[in-house]
């Protein structure tokens, strides 16, 4: 369980979090989505302590990762797993060092125990074999955001997060990751927390909905409970959204 | 108006200079990050291994040319200056001393400050705007650790190897320049240049102290504008200018007071 209170963070002066208040229940898939610049990359960074809010607490299953010495938090940080909006795959490392660099700091396995888990993974993300001496730049957009999901799911986390997953991807490219998404659930189960404006994606994924907006969460629920009005009201359209 | 123009002006002045201080700060709260993370060298020797490699092997080839070049120019300039008044051993051993413990050093590193602090910079830059170096951080890998560490022990300990390898060969052409091609003093008078008034202090001062304090300077400096980039494309082009820039200045700086040291 995640609980967010009133999270605020400002940047020169511009207040971009307003007081957020969230709760994550356990193995739920939970969406924020909220239109482009609302601050949903900087709320989930906060969430995973890559950006310091200026106040409020985040508590994971009680415990308050904001308050946490470097040693624990780094030791926390192993339950974590994070696919960014651009992937963020090391570029000075191929696909099979990329996916082999948390085994290989961490974990004390043997090079063969570390290649059947690399190759696991790739598997999993419907990836072939082939791609693992290839380096990030001769990727395309597609692979490397499964690459990135590979990487997040080699670290077999209790928590996932993604930024904007299937922002930038075409629509094959962008049900491929809902997919994954929800695959990913049930195979290690975790619980996972989307920031996204794709309404499909909410759709396809979540278990519970919520919507930022201007700083603030203004509504949290399941997703059936989302009437084309809120849409509207979000995205600031008229009409656009038929539920 | 004039007024408001030397208003302008003090204002701007006051401006650069505490970025200049805000900038020399940063830099010493990196310093520290990285004594802190020494006890974790072990722990990214991989890292380390590479670094070694890029500071040592991928610079030979310019040293080398550049040892050669200031070889023949320190000996054509010393002859070239000698008169009746001076032993020829003695101009001899005044270009062996002043290329080993002055030349080489500051040239190769302010070469270095080019070819390896503007890569480090460029390369840790478009980590950091390309969200790798929170991809580092979420993955439990200490940034300073894993990036800037090993970058400060390999400029520590490879730009000595590189200007004694530098010194050899400058010493070399030197020996070429002035006894084979120009035959301007014989082989034994140059050999009793260099033993003349010899410090084996001065060596390690010119091969070992000065070049590994500017190659610990170049990763530093190089490092801190790369872990500050923002912005695009244009912010690395940035990070990577001010490293060369900041990382020069500072050379020249410590190769002034590095030389008092000696007096
Ligand atoms: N490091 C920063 N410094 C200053 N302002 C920032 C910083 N990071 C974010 N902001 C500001 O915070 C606001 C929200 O940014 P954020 O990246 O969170 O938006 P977003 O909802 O993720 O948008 P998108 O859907 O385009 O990714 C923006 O107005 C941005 O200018
Ligand atoms: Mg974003």
């Amino acid at each position: 369980m995640i609980q967010v209170r009133d999270i605020r963070k400002s940047f020169d002066g511009q207040p971009v979090l307003k007081g957020i208040n969230l709760d994550i229940p356990d193995n739920a898939t939970a969406v924020i989505l909220g239109p482009s610049g609302q601050g949903k990359t900087v709320f989930i960074k906060t969430l995973v302590r890559l950006i310091h809010p200026d106040s409020g607490s985040i508590h994971y299953d009680g415990e308050d990762i904001l308050r946490m010495h470097a040693k624990e938090w780094q030791h926390f940080q192993n339950n974590i797993a994070f696919v960014f909006q651009n992937s963020a795959l090391f570029d000075f490392l191929d696909v099979q060092e990329n996916l082999n660099l948390f085994l290989q700091m961490h974990k004390s396995m043997t090079a063969r125990q570390c290649q059947q888990e690399v190759a696991r993974a790739i598997n999993f993300v419907g990836l072939d074999e082939d791609v693992l001496d290839k380096f990030p730049e001769e990727l395309s957009g597609g692979m490397r955001k499964r690459v990135a999901i590979a990487r997040a799911m080699i670290k077999r986390p209790k928590y996932i997060f993604y930024d904007e997953p299937t922002t930038g991807l075409d629509q094959n490219n962008a049900e491929k990751v809902s997919e994954l998404i929800n695959m990913l659930k049930h195979e290690i189960s975790a619980t996972s927390i989307i920031v996204t404006h794709d309404i499909k994606l909410m759709r396809d994924v979540s278990d519970q909905v919520a919507l930022l907006r201007e700083g603030t969460i203004s509504f949290v629920g399941g997703k059936d409970e989302i009437s084309a009005q809120t849409l509207d009201f979000l995205y600031e359209t008229r009409g656009e959204y038929d539920i | 108006m004039a007024k408001k123009q030397s208003e302008q002006f003090f204002m701007r002045l006051g401006d650069r200079t505490i970025s200049f201080f805000t900038t020399v700060y940063e830099i010493a709260v990196l310093l520290v990050q990285s004594i802190r993370a020494v006890p974790s060298v072990w722990f990214y020797r991989r890292q380390l291994l590479e670094q070694l490699y890029h500071f040592s092997v991928k610079t030979l080839p310019i040293a080398a040319v550049i040892a050669v070049f200031i070889g023949l120019g320190a000996t054509v300039q010393g002859t070239y200056q000698s008169s009746e008044l001076l032993a020829r051993y003695v101009i001899v051993n005044v270009i062996f001393k002043t290329t080993i413990i002055e030349l080489c050093p500051i040239v190769l590193s302010l070469v270095l400050a080019g070819k390896l602090g503007a890569s480090l910079a460029a390369e840790i830059g478009s980590m950091k705007i390309s969200e790798q170096i929170e991809a580092l951080e979420t993955m439990s890998l200490d940034p300073v650790g894993f990036l800037v560490l090993p970058r400060m022990i390999a400029g520590l300990l490879m730009l000595p190897v590189i200007t004694i390898f530098a010194n050899f060969l400058a010493l070399f052409s030197s020996f070429f320049m002035s006894v084979v091609v120009t035959d301007w003093i014989s082989p034994q008078e140059f050999v009793s240049g260099l033993e003349m008034d010899f410090k084996p202090f001065e060596m390690y001062f010119g091969n070992w102290i000065k070049p590994a304090v500017y190659g610990f300077i170049i990763a530093l400096v190089g490092s801190h504008f790369g872990l500050k980039t923002t912005g695009g494309a244009k912010g690395v082009g940035n990070a990577s200018t001010n490293a060369v820039v900041v990382s020069a200045v500072f050379i020249v700086i410590f190769d002034y007071y590095l030389g008092k040291l000696l007096l």
